[in-house]
């Protein structure tokens, strides 16, 4: 078995493939290309599934992002709950929409629910992504629901091979709250503007290149 | 492993309790079968391993076995095994209670319970705060301490009392942090034992290597909504990392007050030079265990 079937590999995002069972976060300015990144990461192999709780922008913007990633947003390959304020998403076998991203009860229900969903159908590998996770920090009564959320997720990740990669633009969030989310990470890929360009560079995990290297959002490939 | 699990089934239906009771115990692990919330709530001990829901109950729901469970033992595991969909289910009034979810309806459910069963019980899988990245080699080497004996606890003693009188500060505490809970060695000021790792800011303290400060407990977003920092008259906090010649962090010496309060750079000199008297007094515990049993 070559170790591409046993990673996680990206097309479109300069790193190496990431052992299956990993949890990533990806922190950067918004406006830098935090969406394309993430949506790259996300965009899943013949083989594997995706899922995506969207918290910033709506499920069909969601949608529209994933496919421009390169991603197939076909129903039943991406699967989505929509807790963004003031979305309008109605509910789907594969899109489940959360009135309140204060609701971690409902959206941790939901995500299980599409995850075994996944199972159901035969599709082994999820790529689990959060746009963002600056929503759920802002409107939860205490960090600590989201502290439990976010293991929750991870946990499930770990144990079943999947991959989760959460974004969130540290500007937008307490920065001793964003220093302590992380440590929920097994690892961390940063985005940032360079002279040049967006770069990013990955902290935390094995076998990545060092130092920052130079990112373009918007090319579809490597 | 499964077979080495102890679960809690909790259902008010008493044929889906017996079927979900059924298929644990088939696949090896040890189950109570409970009818009431109330029963829940009295069957908590640290033997439990997980807790398996369904929904209705003659006394509560789902999310009353939640809190019974948060309050007995906030890092314990809790999988709502309903007929319902997610979609249906009521939510609760508070939007914290995280749980795993299973649908009695999907294909081969009882086999995907066992599963997410054991994948439930995997460490830190549904704890409310963060850990270091070290956290099995942390535990692992806290247990090397033997900090109990009254030469140890002495020592700690003296230390935190010197610590409260120089900062002028209410409480003063040597804590160390144990895989569920901070055990406070010595206290001064206070009579406190142990606090669950979710409600402490020393388990905050022992992700970085800086000494950690919060002035004001109630401005500060991971604290401000902890109703057990109140409950203390925790209001201000100043506390440096106690660590392993190796590096893990194993506690921390720590400042409370009741009041918001600043710590100047000379004062967190200070208090980092008695952080590393009071490594030096754990070192020394080690070394003497250490010899101890090498001799014996």
């Amino acid at each position: 078995m070559s170790s591409l079937e046993t990673a996680y590999t990206f097309d479109a995002v300069p790193i190496e493939p990431v052992a299956r069972g990993t949890t990533l976060i990806v922190t950067g300015p918004s406006l830098e290309g935090l969406r394309e990144m993430l949506m790259s990461a996300l965009v899943a192999q013949p083989t594997e599934g995706t899922l995506v709780v969207t918290a910033d922008v709506d499920a069909p913007t969601a949608a529209e992002a994933y496919s421009s990633a390169g991603g197939d947003d076909s129903p039943g390959r991406l699967r989505m709950v929509d807790c963004s304020p003031e979305s309008e998403t109605t509910a789907t076998e594969y899109v489940r929409p959360i009135a309140d991203p204060a609701d971690l009860t409902g959206i941790g229900m939901e995500l299980s629910d599409l995850y075994e969903g996944f199972y159901a159908d035969g599709c082994e590998h999820v790529r689990t992504g959060f746009y963002t996770l600056a929503p759920l920090l802002l409107y939860a009564e205490d960090v600590r629901s989201v502290f439990r959320f976010v293991h929750t997720v991870a946990g499930r990740v770990r144990s079943a091979d999947g991959l989760c990669v959460c974004a969130l633009d540290p500007d937008t969030q307490d920065e001793r709250t964003v220093s302590s989310v992380t440590h929920v990470f097994d690892g961390k890929i940063e985005l940032r503007r360079g002279e040049d360009g967006a770069q990013i560079r990955v902290l935390g995990l094995p076998n990545q290149p060092d130092g920052w290297l130079s990112y373009d959002p918007l090319s579809p490939s490597k | 492993m499964p077979s080495e699990l102890t679960v809690i089934c909790a259902d008010g239906d008493d044929a889906d309790r017996a079927a979900t009771a059924r298929a644990l115990s088939d696949a090896g692990m040890r189950v109570q079968s409970v009818a009431t919330v109330a029963a829940v709530r009295s069957g908590i001990d640290p033997d439990v391993d997980c807790v398996v829901t369904g929904f209705d109950f003659p006394d509560g729901d789902a999310y009353d076995v939640v809190n019974a469970v948060r309050d007995a033992n906030p890092d314990l595991a809790v999988v709502v095994f309903s007929d319902a969909s997610a979609t249906d289910l009521p939510r609760p009034n508070q939007g914290g209670l995280v749980v795993e979810y299973l649908s009695k309806t999907m294909p081969d459910a009882t086999e995907r319970l066992v599963a997410l069963v054991s994948q439930a019980t995997t460490p830190n899988y549904q704890i409310a705060y963060p850990v270091p990245g070290d956290e099995d080699e942390r535990i692992e080497a806290l247990r090397r301490y033997d900090v109990e004996d009254s030469d140890a606890v002495g020592a700690f003693e003296r230390l935190t009392k010197l610590v409260a009188s120089h900062f002028d500060i209410d409480v003063a505490f040597v804590g160390l942090l144990d895989e569920h809970e901070e055990r406070f060695v010595a206290c001064e000021g206070a009579n406190w034992e142990t606090l669950a790792r979710e409600d402490t800011i020393c388990t905050h303290t022992i992700l970085e290597e800086s000494t950690m400060v919060v002035e004001n407990v109630r401005e500060d977003p991971r604290f401000a909504a902890n109703d057990r920092l109140a409950e203390l008259d925790i209001r201000s906090y100043a506390g440096v990392r106690l660590t392993t010649p190796e590096g893990h962090a194993i506690g921390a010496l720590c400042c409370i007050d009741d009041e918001p309060r600043e710590y100047s750079d000379a004062e967190i000199r200070d208090l980092e030079l008695f952080g590393e008297e009071a490594n030096e007094q754990l070192r020394l515990r080690r070394r003497l265990d250490d010899s101890v049993g090498s001799s014996g």
